[in-house]
């Protein structure tokens, strides 16, 4: 293993195991999260070891099984804006009208707060639900995230084998997946990273605003908002959900910080 | 000029085009979300018809895209004038909002330009892995660890805002707090862009030349470096204005303070989509207006290069 490499493992392994804690965490909760165990705010004790929620509700159950949509939801999210956003710069590179097209969609939704946005989809669709928030993120995210795939894409495209490839009469959709999209790879990766967290960021603040999961779902999000009317009482119901956010989103940060290619200046772009 | 102005114009007309659109196209309206228990289906379409929404789309579209130069948003679920449910809370969240930009201006280019100073040291390494680190926390984990050190275990700063009968909160230091939480997340990722421009402006031939004429390095940080990496740390903070505003809505929520965060909070359980709609329309608007500034400080420095 290079150094290079094995620093890059050192900063991607934290946040796989977070992921991993919160996919499985509903199965090795030890409470149910929908029936009172304690006191309401009981502060931690030997058969709750966070203390009671505002219900008294096991707060370190509740945490275990908080994350897991919240992570899935994440990943859909990102994995989406990635992959349509690769897709949507590689031809912006080839082709430079549809290429000034989606400079022009980015101009626009730059002009509207992604919180915003969020809640605007997900209180015109009501029924959405969980769906709405994902359709919202990725409509927000994709704009952002073409600019810096158009970006990486650009040189790629001008290169000399990609225009023999076109000269040669290959199709639009094999230049795009054969020729520029592997050469893209580290960025890409990276991207994929950025996104998770803005996605991460745009899931939790839609729960926070009560827009996702509805009660009596184990949220964290949902969690530190129910839950802050007590935070004198048994801080740990506010602020053990907080720094599950918090370390989530900063470690994936790190972590994808750690991926991006290092060349020249990077265009990073969170929202 | 002119055509940055027009530009930006007509930006800001598809943006209220698509938002009415996404009001419009989505499931569900406001005459079906007020429905109390115990309505019947006519009494949702009186109220449709009485909050003009069985006219056809077009000529709604026309009404709200009229109203908005005269500053009219239409009527909310509820049938007041989005207006004046606005009229008092959008300038708190300006004057928190503005706050925490010049905050995170002044924050992120003291920093910016500390790392700058001593590049590959290790107050730049530890400068940029703190921007990179933060500038991913949403607001409101900011906000409860804020909470929780500087008002509830130290008591230092107000919890909660309390309003006076002006609408406006009644002590300076209840705005501490909200920006504070607003200003740490965008600081990180402004810090990250100034510290990039010095960076690529440092190589610039010119800043070479102060260098070997012996120039002390704050001078030619001050004097060289900063003017030619001006227009990109204005353009970071420009697009920094709508996560602010974005991120005042939920900030607001916590620490109870009287801006369009409590508008749209009771919007929220009224699946009021309207108020909404004006909400992002008079966002929509203040950011064009700081990313109009952004471009005009680059036609600036830049001169008529472009």
């Amino acid at each position: 293993m290079t150094p290079r490499l094995r620093a890059t493992a050192v900063r991607v392994l934290p946040p796989l195991l977070l992921v991993c804690l919160a996919l499985v965490g509903p199965w090795i909760a030890p409470h149910p999260i929908d029936a009172p165990v304690t006191a309401p705010y009981a502060e931690p004790g030997p058969d709750a070891l966070l203390g009671g929620d505002q219900l008294g509700r096991d707060v370190l159950s509740r945490l275990l099984a908080g994350g897991r949509d919240l992570v899935l939801s994440s990943t859909l999210v990102a994995v989406l804006v990635t992959g349509s956003a690769a897709v949507l710069g590689a031809i912006g590179a080839l082709r430079p009208r549809v290429g000034r097209l989606v400079e022009r969609t980015a101009d626009v939704v730059m002009l509207l707060p992604a919180v915003l946005g969020i809640l605007l989809v997900t209180l015109s669709w009501p029924d959405g639900g969980r769906l709405a928030v994902i359709a919202a993120a990725v409509v927000l995210g994709v704009p952002y995230a073409v600019r810096l795939a158009a970006g990486a894409a650009g040189p790629v495209a001008a290169s000399g084998y990609v225009e023999a490839a076109a000269a040669g009469g290959e199709r639009l959709w094999h230049l795009v997946l054969r020729e520029v999209l592997p050469n893209l790879r580290a960025t890409l990766l990276a991207l994929f990273g950025l996104r998770f967290v803005a996605a991460v960021y745009l899931v939790a603040t839609a729960a926070f605003l009560q827009v996702g999961p509805q009660p009596p779902a184990a949220d964290w999000a949902l969690m530190i908002r129910e839950n802050s009317s007590g935070i004198l009482l048994n801080p740990w119901a506010v602020v053990a959900p907080s720094a599950a956010i918090g370390l989530l989103a900063l470690s994936v940060n790190l972590a994808a910080a750690a991926l991006a290619p290092q060349t020249g200046r990077k265009a990073v772009t969170v929202l | 000029m002119g055509a940055v102005v027009l530009k930006r114009a007509a930006l800001l007309v598809v943006l209220l085009a698509l938002v009415f659109l996404t009001v419009e196209l989505l499931p569900g309206d406001a005459a079906a979300a007020t429905s109390e228990r115990g309505e019947s289906a006519a009494d949702i379409e009186r109220r449709r018809e009485l909050l003009g929404l069985n006219r056809p789309v077009l000529e709604r579209f026309w009404d709200w895209m009229s109203g908005l130069p005269t500053a009219d948003l239409g009527t909310s679920a509820r049938g007041e004038k989005v207006t004046d449910l606005l009229s008092s809370a959008f300038p708190n969240t300006l004057v928190l909002g503005g706050l925490a930009l010049l905050l995170t201006a002044a924050l992120s280019l003291g920093l910016g330009c500390w790392a700058a100073l001593r590049p590959d040291g290790r107050v730049d390494r530890a400068v940029s892995g703190t921007a990179t680190a933060v500038l991913a926390l949403p607001e409101f984990v900011v906000a409860v660890a804020l909470l929780l050190v500087l008002s509830l275990w130290t008591g230092w700063l107000p919890a909660v805002t309390l309003t006076d009968a002006d609408g406006t909160p009644s002590d300076w230091t209840m705005l501490i707090l909200p920006a504070l939480a607003l200003t740490i997340p965008q600081t990180g990722w402004n810090t990250r862009i100034v510290r990039a421009a010095l960076a690529d402006e440092a190589r610039a031939p010119h800043v070479e030349t102060a260098v070997l004429d012996g120039l002390p390095p704050h001078r030619v940080l001050t004097h060289h470096v900063l003017p030619g990496a001006l227009p990109t740390v204005t353009a970071g903070l420009a697009t920094s204005t709508g996560m602010l505003l974005g991120g005042a809505v939920v900030v607001e929520t916590i620490f109870n303070y009287p801006g369009i965060g409590s508008v749209l909070a009771s919007a929220v359980t009224d699946r009021d989509s309207p108020v909404i709609a004006g909400v992002t329309a008079l966002a929509g608007a203040v950011i064009t207006g700081v990313l109009l500034l952004a471009d005009l400080v680059r036609d600036l420095t830049t001169g008529s290069r472009r």
